[in-house]
């Protein structure tokens, strides 16, 4: 009888206790903010934040933050504060690089704390987290609709000054105003192991869809090695697939954000093995030809790693952000080279290059903590050789290429020019309507690449046809113009 | 009288009403203890359930992703679910799961049957079996994963028992017995827990029932058959019921082990494709209310069903009652009986 009294009170404690933390958690936050309003912001611009022009005027006055204006060393240095950071990284905090990122970063900045936060399922948690609210200070900008950006963002500058001084500048700029700056830059290419393909006696790196189907081919006679490895069941390492069919299969930095959505049909057969179709269907007739792994739908993607390191696998269709932790994964990190994408456009090879995740800083967080957002952003994009380590294309202008784009020589790297103003929504929203999801985790249909062709049950034409009237129909919804 | 009853009425309402002395009252400060235990259960069962399902309901007539403006579609979502083929196409893997259902069910009910009579080392057993079920479904997705890898956990197995490698399929590649291996694998997770719930059961049968069934001459099955099985009876529909619906929703096992690619995507892997990559949200919300219907639908039926069809067992059941109650009375006189005279 005692103890069941003592059992119901404890019950009862905790569960009145878990309300009340419930509660004083939230009213303390919004203590805390109502708090910052009054003490450090003047009137002045408490109304300026709200006005739908704020945005303007800030990089109109001087003086405002602004991320050209922040000298690194110099510029407030006599801010003290804790910031938040969100990011995608999981890896690099497991490793304490970010760790030692930071505390290279407080040598100059020692009162400003940096808090961070690894997210492992990032894509679609970081975006129910910046809906919430309480996301931090910096954030890695998750898919949001650009029409939104300012909502959520506080601006680096103008396009015009930014660009300047950052490549990418204009990943997530709305009106000529930019709200997100580059971790790092992607090249798109396709890493392999080249003493596999010295094995199989490959001399010279194919540059079109035939003679990479009868390089893989030679992996498969000469050597024990498989000779693509799809990484199917991970699912995002199909989806990357995507980013092959802008500027590399292309040449043209306007293709994705400006052309492919008033494109009739735009997954049907150029005739010269170029275009989307040209991409997927490398993936389609390497699976036919048994080219693959054998049982796909087992793949190990942390095993990947070590297995190309090793010489098991001749090659993988994936960024160059992938090529350091190939390197990584074993002893043989020397055998793994990277090179472009087998397709040519009037004779001429290019690479897709482009931003990975971009900083983007709390438009709702306290003056301080912006300005020291900014400063961190600034500094790990100038000082802290974040981009080169990754093995990325640098992002400040005056950062160096590291070693692995070496055999990237004579090749033109492409960045997508960001969407003409007024339809910088449309390519999300077809994205959306037809389900392809070009870029945003459209895995699923990659995947059915390699289904329908090992299977055997839909030929390639059939696919892109399908896809093309999901495009097609996508396009009437939406009310997209279609002009070739 | 009823003058009476009104002057009560009026000295009542007129009485002023002390608050403190109610709250101090043995009925106030009952009222007051109902209350306040009943508000917690309640305002969570609301935050957490009723509101979000409310405004669930209220997404699906709207065409919106997660963020950004909302518009009003009326009920184009639900034409959308009912024109579109993958979203009902998803249902039929659900017999798959159905199928996988009942072939649970039995094995749980055979153990079952045989656990609750002496068995050495019966607990072990029970443990053994009823431990996949504490594991958490998304590291059995993993498990799977490998265990089903060529030429890994299961090909060698087989192998050990003269299987020849070239002569086994491809477990999650080949699309004729995929889903079949994901059903097993949710097989494996949930027999245990349904074998549990029947020993349960079983246990409360009364254990006079089979000694007088032995001393009558029923074997084994046919004190299965008309003592056990009628006397858990509510247990098996419920297990049914669960299952069923549980076969509709299947989710964990398609979305780790082959996230849903290959033909394996159910119902609730195409619903969390559609709302978070294609942020169709509107149109998923749609599917999970569709869905609830289906599942509203297949318990009622399922509820007739076992209504109608156990309608006999049950009439039977009671004159079967009768006779048994007859037949352990007069076991017992004979015992008393046979006492005396021995």
């Amino acid at each position: 009888m005692k103890l069941k009294k003592v059992l119901a009170l404890s019950m009862a404690a905790v569960l009145t206790l878990s309300m009340a933390a419930c509660g004083s958690g939230s009213g303390e936050s919004a203590a805390v903010n109502t708090n910052e309003e009054v003490t450090e912001e003047a009137p002045a611009e408490t109304t300026e934040e709200t006005g739908e022009d704020a945005a303007a005027e800030d990089t109109a006055s001087a003086g405002e933050l602004s991320y050209t204006n922040i000298v690194l060393g110099e510029s407030y240095k006599d801010i003290t504060t804790t910031i938040k950071w969100l990011t995608h990284r999981t890896d690099l905090i497991d490793s304490g690089m970010i760790d030692s990122y930071i505390a290279k970063f407080n040598e100059t900045y020692p009162d400003i704390t940096v808090e961070v936060e690894g997210v492992t399922n990032y894509a679609d948690d970081a975006l129910l987290r910046l809906t919430a609210g309480n996301w931090g200070d910096i954030i890695m900008i998750p898919a949001v609709d650009k029409n939104l950006l300012s909502e959520y963002f506080v601006p680096y500058g103008s396009l015009d000054d930014v660009s300047e001084v950052v490549r990418f500048a204009d990943q997530w700029m709305y009106d000529n105003t930019v709200y997100g700056i580059a971790s790092t830059g992607n090249a798109q290419g396709i890493v392999y192991n080249k003493a596999v393909f010295e094995q199989a006696g490959i001399t010279a790196i194919p540059k079109t869809p035939e003679e990479f189907i009868a390089a893989l081919q030679a992996v498969k006679d000469n050597t024990d090695a498989i000779p693509l490895y799809t990484n199917y069941a991970a699912g995002w390492t199909m989806g990357a697939w995507d980013a092959y069919i802008n500027g590399s299969a292309t040449g043209s930095s306007k293709y994705m954000n400006q052309e492919l959505i008033h494109t009739q049909d735009p997954f049907q057969n150029y005739g010269d093995d170029t275009h989307a179709y040209a991409v997927y269907k490398i993936l389609y007739d390497a699976t036919a030809n048994g080219l693959i792994e054998d049982d796909y739908t087992t793949t190990d993607w942390e095993g990947c790693k070590g297995m190309i390191n090793n010489g098991e696998i001749g090659c993988m269709v994936l960024g160059s952000w992938a090529y350091s932790q190939m390197v990584d994964a074993g002893e043989h990190g020397d055998d793994i080279g990277y090179m472009s994408f087998p397709i040519t456009v009037g004779g001429k090879q290019y690479a897709s290059a482009g931003p990975d995740y971009n900083y983007g800083i709390n438009v709702n967080a306290s003056d301080d903590n912006k300005a020291a957002a900014m400063v961190f952003v600034k500094w790990m994009t100038e000082e802290s050789g974040f981009a080169y380590n990754e093995g990325g294309v640098p992002i400040s202008m005056d950062g160096e290429y590291p070693a692995l784009y070496s055999a990237f020589d004579g090749i033109e790297f492409i960045a997508d020019e960001p969407a003409v103003a007024g339809e910088e929504d449309i390519l999300n929203e077809l994205n959306a309507e037809s389900e392809l999801n070009i870029n945003s985790g459209g895995d699923s249909k990659i995947q059915a690449i390699i289904e329908h062709a090992a299977n055997g049950d839909m030929t390639f034409d059939e696919i892109m046809a399908q896809w093309n009237e999901a495009w097609t129909s996508a396009q009437e919804t939406v009310g997209v113009e279609v002009t070739n | 009288m009823s003058a009476a009853a009104e002057r009560v009425v009026q000295t009542k309402e007129k009485k002023p009403f002390y608050f403190l002395k109610w709250a101090k009252s043995r009925k106030g400060q009952q009222t007051i203890i109902i209350v306040a235990f009943m508000f917690i259960p309640l305002l969570l069962l609301f935050t957490f359930t009723y509101f979000p399902f409310g405004e669930m309901f209220k997404f699906s007539f709207y065409k919106m992703k997660y963020i950004g403006p909302r518009k009003f579609v009326g009920l184009e979502n639900y034409i959308q679910v009912f024109k579109r083929d993958d979203c009902f196409g998803a249902l039929k893997l659900s017999l798959y799961y159905i199928g996988g259902a009942m072939v649970q069910l039995a094995i749980a009910l055979y153990l079952a049957t045989i656990l609750s009579f002496k068995v050495k080392g019966g607990s072990i057993f029970k443990g053994f079996m009823f431990f996949p079920y504490l594991i958490s479904g998304i590291a059995i997705g993993f498990i799977f994963k490998f265990f089903y890898t060529r030429g890994f956990v299961f090909d060698t197995v087989l192998q050990w028992c003269g299987f020849e490698l070239e002569n086994l399929p491809y477990w999650l590649k080949d699309q004729s017995i995929n889903n079949i291996s994901l059903v097993a694998t949710s097989v494996w997770r949930y027999f245990g827990q349904n074998m549990v719930l029947f020993i349960g059961a079983i246990m409360s049968v009364d254990a006079e029932l089979y000694e007088a069934a032995e001393l009558d001459g029923a074997n084994r099955f046919q004190q299965f058959r008309y003592i056990i099985l009628p006397s858990i009876k509510t247990i098996v529909t419920l297990n049914v019921i669960l299952s069923i619906t549980g076969s509709l929703s299947a989710f964990e096992p398609p979305y780790v082990i082959t996230s849903g690619a290959n033909g394996t995507g159910t119902y609730f892997v195409i619903m969390n494709e559609i709302a978070h990559v294609s942020q169709k949200v509107g149109l998923a919300s749609a599917m999970a209310i569709v869905l609830l219907v289906i599942i509203f639908i297949a318990t009622i039926l399922q509820k007739l069903f076992f209504k109608y069809a156990m309608r006999d067992a049950e009439d039977e059941n009671t004159v079967a009652g009768l006779r048994r109650e007859k037949k352990l009375e007069r076991y017992r006189n004979r015992r008393r009986k046979g006492r005396v005279t021995g």
